[in-house]
């Protein structure tokens, strides 16, 4: 048979725990000291401690909500002005579209007025220069018609002959009219 | 490879140990090496004051608690915002018992009480712990023509009826304490019903299961020590080595729970003495009304 644990006194009922009331009262006293040196020595300094990181992280998590806040509306206001901006620029664009194409539109107008008037009054110097050109022609009939005058009287008086002579020389100030 | 380098020889040094222990005696049949362990159901006198005995249990009572008041002394010395390694542990520690305490009692009561629900937690928890190291079941005296100790010079506290009846003690009078505080007279109207029989005799009921908590605390505290001890002794006793180790680890346990179960038991009894009853609901309600 295997050793059993005996006891070491012999003892009966509950004299054998060893309840003893000076015992008892040290123990009552030991850990009363205890919890007072606990509390002054460390409790209190571990808890403040405590409670001043969580205070601390509260007021950084605050501080922290507050900053992204802020952030988001600068961002916000940031976007809007960005947006604003850019609605202004599309206006200015859209102005400067509208006034470049009035521009155009007014030196069209202008340029086909010009045009117009360079046509007319190329017109009315072709005009000039045809009418001075009939008017060289004219002279210029009158001196065939002298010089055909003057051949004529060299030659003879034949009507006929001087008929033929003038629709020569008519057809030959035509041909010179032609020409020209 | 590496672990199988390891484990066979701590098994070949288990096997050895329960070989060159009592069962190996008995089944090869030499003479056992050591005495079966004497279990001291009551402390041993180690020295006296005057008329005062101080025991063997008392003595590591207060070795216990100057490891207690040295390490928090120290830990808690220069508190900083970014804590070193021991305030870190003090913080872990007192943060986990002040949560533990506040999440069944609300914050109203956690910063009263704590003091002495956390001390109640360290003490216990330190006493089981400390009776571990080696020099507790090794150094004490040896009686006239004893081949070994016979009167240890430390001994868990826990093992000593006393030290778990004056926690009993203290936490009986605690939630007496704030069960009047809160109710005045009225608390007693929890024990003393005089309405109808049934009431009477519940009322007698719940006055006894408050006294029996003291009886309750002290016996499981202690049965809870004493075994542990006993365990301890009677595995080094039949196995030598190694196999003990698993009973420690086993004994770190027990000694945290059964700390953490005496500090919850009467936090759990303090909240019911200070939560309304019955008849203060009906006053309450009344002055509500009024």
């Amino acid at each position: 048979m295997l050793a059993a644990p005996r006891l070491a006194e012999e003892a009966t009922g509950i004299g054998a725990l060893g309840i003893d009331p000076w015992s008892l009262l040290a123990y009552l006293v030991t850990f009363g000291l205890l919890v007072v040196l606990l509390y002054t020595l460390a409790y209190k300094r571990i808890l403040g401690v405590l409670d001043a990181r969580s205070g601390r992280i509260r007021d950084s998590l605050e501080e922290a909500d507050r900053v992204r806040r802020e952030a988001q509306e600068q961002q916000e206001a940031m976007q809007r002005t960005l947006l604003e901006g850019r609605e202004e620029g599309q206006r200015v664009l859209a102005e400067a579209r509208e006034a470049a194409e009035r521009y155009r539109e007014q030196q069209a107008t202008q340029a086909r007025a010009e045009a117009a008037q360079l046509i007319d009054r190329a017109r009315e110097e072709i005009r000039q220069e045809r009418d001075a050109a009939l008017e060289q022609v004219s002279s210029e009939f009158a001196s065939l018609a002298v010089s055909a005058a003057e051949r004529i009287i060299h030659r003879s008086l034949d009507p006929d002959a001087h008929r033929d002579l003038i629709d020569e020389v008519l057809a030959e100030g035509d041909a010179r009219a032609g020409r020209n | 490879m590496k672990s199988r380098l390891i484990l066979l020889p701590v098994l070949a040094l288990a096997l050895l140990g329960v070989v060159l222990g009592p069962i190996g005696a008995k089944l090869l049949g030499f003479e056992r090496l050591i005495d079966a362990p004497a279990v001291h159901l009551a402390p041993q006198k180690i020295f006296a004051i005057g008329g005062f005995t101080v025991t063997n249990t008392l003595l590591s009572a207060w070795l216990t608690c100057i490891v207690i008041l040295l390490l928090f002394g120290l830990g808690s010395r220069r508190m900083a915002m970014v804590p070193g390694r021991l305030q870190g542990f003090l913080e872990v520690l007192v943060e986990a018992l002040y949560g533990f305490i506040r999440g069944m009692a609300g914050e109203r009561y956690a910063r009263r009480w704590f003091p002495l629900l956390a001390t109640i937690f360290v003490f216990v928890a330190f006493n089981a712990w400390m009776a571990l190291l080696p020099i507790y079941p090794t150094v004490g005296f040896k009686a006239e023509g004893a081949d070994h100790v016979t009167t240890h010079l430390l001994r868990s506290a826990g093992t000593d009826i006393n030290m778990p009846l004056a926690l009993a003690l203290i936490a009986f009078v605690f939630i007496e304490v704030w069960g009047f505080r809160v109710h005045r007279f009225g608390y007693l109207r929890e024990f003393f019903r005089f309405g109808n029989p049934v009431q009477t005799f519940i009322g007698l009921l719940e006055l006894i299961s408050h006294f029996i908590r003291i009886i309750s605390f002290t016996f499981r505290l202690f049965g809870n020590m004493l075994a542990g001890e006993i365990v301890l002794f009677m595995m080094t006793f039949l196995t030598f080595f190694v196999t003990p180790i698993i009973f420690y680890g086993l004994e770190i346990l027990v000694g945290g729970v059964q700390a953490l179960v005496f500090m919850g038991l009467t936090l759990v009894f303090a909240v019911l003495a200070v939560a309304p009853h019955e008849g203060h609901k009906e006053e309450h309600a009344e002055a509500g009304q009024h």
